[in-house]
């Protein structure tokens, strides 16, 4: 009996925080470019909230993972604890992840999707930039459980 | 760069639309319709995105580009998903899914959660991709979809997407179970020579293997509460020859398994089957499984991943968790040895008459099934 599944669940969620990413992300650089984005905006206000939802749950994942040092965690999908572990040796790893808010707690990240000024629009692009990073590199084990290698 | 993705997503414009017109082009069963119009609309969609690509690309904004690849690249991943995998139940389709389909449309319509949500039926070993935003399949082996017997396991595979239904109250009942395996450990002394933090490290595996385990021994409840003893001899039958690693598995390979060793998932599914009321037929199954591990010369052994006194604690969690995804259960008449009238008995009765059959004279048993399925499909054929 096959375990698919749990790529399956992994992938589905992983690629809807991907076009949240990446919808907010072209919104935000169009916005800070001056150019009008009306056909994406209602896209770009569903993107943020979704990503606000996952930012919160995802925090609490992300701060027991730091507690426990190393443990695995109860009560949690195995692939979303994963993602949880890459995200906080991630937040370690200046050398590929710059953005300053990338080293803020997940809840405080979570108030910055809406930003007014362009200092943090750009701030907010970094993030989000980060942010891809982090989920593509995740999302590369389920793709090749799923579809396997060419 | 901006070539390069011009090129790739005119690309797989194209691709998207040769798929399309063929998804569109098959002629399919009627249990498939919805299911193909479920594949329809993502192409629309993947189209779309395909075309938003092209559009942002004529924006020649170069700061846009790395969003602009990443949407491609999401985009040709759900594409290849769809044409490689949602797709291939409609391009493979057969008169003969008929059967398994109306299983598992049966299946769907019994349950609020599920009720008319599409499902198709792939070529595999027994599967299901559980997630409700994408089209549901279920997978099954060749042969085994010809016949009535083992189409009972879809009975488990339904479990996954109930889980997934209820994740949340799911993932919180086995979070209490796994805190009260860990402390059941914890206020064990230590039997063998381990150090403190070896101790822990161990206990701590042990409760996180649990996760999935508890999912598994759920699904396999959801099975047993919809078909009755169907499901067990299907399930036994299934697993009983597949070989040593179903009664038993060194401790590195059980760490973070996805799967309970089978033998111990009989021992769950008796203990559902004797609660059920058939102290017998469970201690039959349990007999069965003992003889074999007995003629490999295995011991039951799980190396502390299960202890008896686990016991209590998961089959409440169980029980909670039968409670909170609801699945439809089997009547009496389901399991009675009454005669299965294909205008008013249930599917499961059908394949509860199907296992009997089959016990009680093997010689004859396939001419019959092949009477049963085109009564069973033939009452069916206007709904």
């Amino acid at each position: 009996m096959s375990t698919d599944w749990l790529a399956v669940q992994s992938f589905q969620r992983t690629q809807e925080l991907l076009t949240a990413i990446n919808t907010l992300s072209i919104h935000t650089k169009l916005e800070l470019a001056g150019i009008a984005d009306d056909e994406r905006a209602e896209a770009a206000a569903k993107a943020r909230e979704k990503l606000a939802l996952f930012l919160k749950a995802f925090d609490k994942i992300v701060r027991e993972a730091e507690q426990t040092n190393g443990e695995t965690l109860l009560g949690i999908d195995p692939r979303m604890e994963q993602l949880a572990r890459k995200f906080v040796a991630a937040k370690h790893d200046k050398a590929r992840f710059h953005s300053p808010l990338f080293t803020q707690s997940l809840s405080e990240a979570a108030n910055l999707l809406a930003p007014t000024e362009a200092k943090d629009r750009q701030a907010l692009v970094e993030y989000l930039q980060d942010l891809r990073t982090l989920v593509e590199e995740h999302l590369h084990a389920d793709i090749h459980q799923i579809l396997h290698q060419f | 760069m901006r070539e390069i993705l011009r090129q790739s997503n005119i690309d797989l414009l194209r691709e998207i639309n040769r798929l399309k017109s063929v998804v569109y082009s098959a002629s399919v069963l009627p249990e498939l319709v919805t299911y193909q119009a479920q594949i329809l609309i993502t192409c629309e969609m993947l189209r779309r995105q395909g075309q938003q690509n092209l559009r942002d690309l004529d924006l020649n904004r170069d700061e846009l580009l790395p969003d602009i690849l990443s949407e491609t690249q999401r985009l040709a991943s759900w594409f290849r998903l769809y044409n490689e995998r949602f797709a291939g139940p409609i391009l493979r389709s057969l008169p003969s899914d008929q059967l398994c389909l109306r299983i598992i449309a049966w299946l769907h319509d019994h349950h609020p959660e599920t009720h008319r949500v599409p499902a198709a039926l792939s070529d595999g070993g027994f599967g299901i991709w559980p997630e409700p935003q994408f089209p549901i399949v279920y997978i099954m082996p060749f042969s085994r979809q010809r016949g009535l017997l083992y189409l009972p396991l879809f009975f488990h595979e339904f479990g996954h997407l109930l889980y997934v239904c209820h994740e949340a109250k799911m993932d919180e009942l086995v979070y209490e179970l796994q805190k009260s395996i860990a402390d059941l450990l914890e206020s064990t002394p230590q039997q063998d020579d381990l150090s403190a933090q070896e101790g822990a490290k161990r206990r701590r595996a042990i409760a996180v293997t649990w996760y999935l385990w508890t999912q598994e021994i759920f699904c396999d409840a959801v099975g047993f509460a919809i078909g009755g003893p169907c499901f067990a001899y299907a399930f036994s039958m299934y697993l009983r020859t597949s070989g040593r690693d179903a009664f038993y598995l060194p401790r590195s390979q059980l760490e973070f398994s996805h799967h309970p060793v089978t033998w111990l998932r009989i021992h769950f599914l008796a203990d559902q089957v004797r609660r059920a009321g058939w102290p017998k037929e469970a201690e039959k199954l349990e007999n069965e499984w003992s003889k074999i591990a007995a003629t490999m010369g295995v011991t039951e052994e799980y190396h502390g991943f299960y202890e008896d006194r686990f016991m209590p604690l998961i089959r409440k969690t169980i029980d909670d968790m039968l409670t909170v995804a609801s699945p439809w259960q089997f009547l009496d008449e389901d399991v009675a040895p009454s005669e299965w009238d294909p205008q008013s008995s249930s599917p499961v009765h059908l394949l509860n008459t199907a296992w009997r059959m089959y016990l009680q004279d093997p010689a004859s048993y396939d001419s019959w099934e092949e009477q049963a399925i085109s009564a069973f499909l033939e009452s069916h054929r206007n709904e």
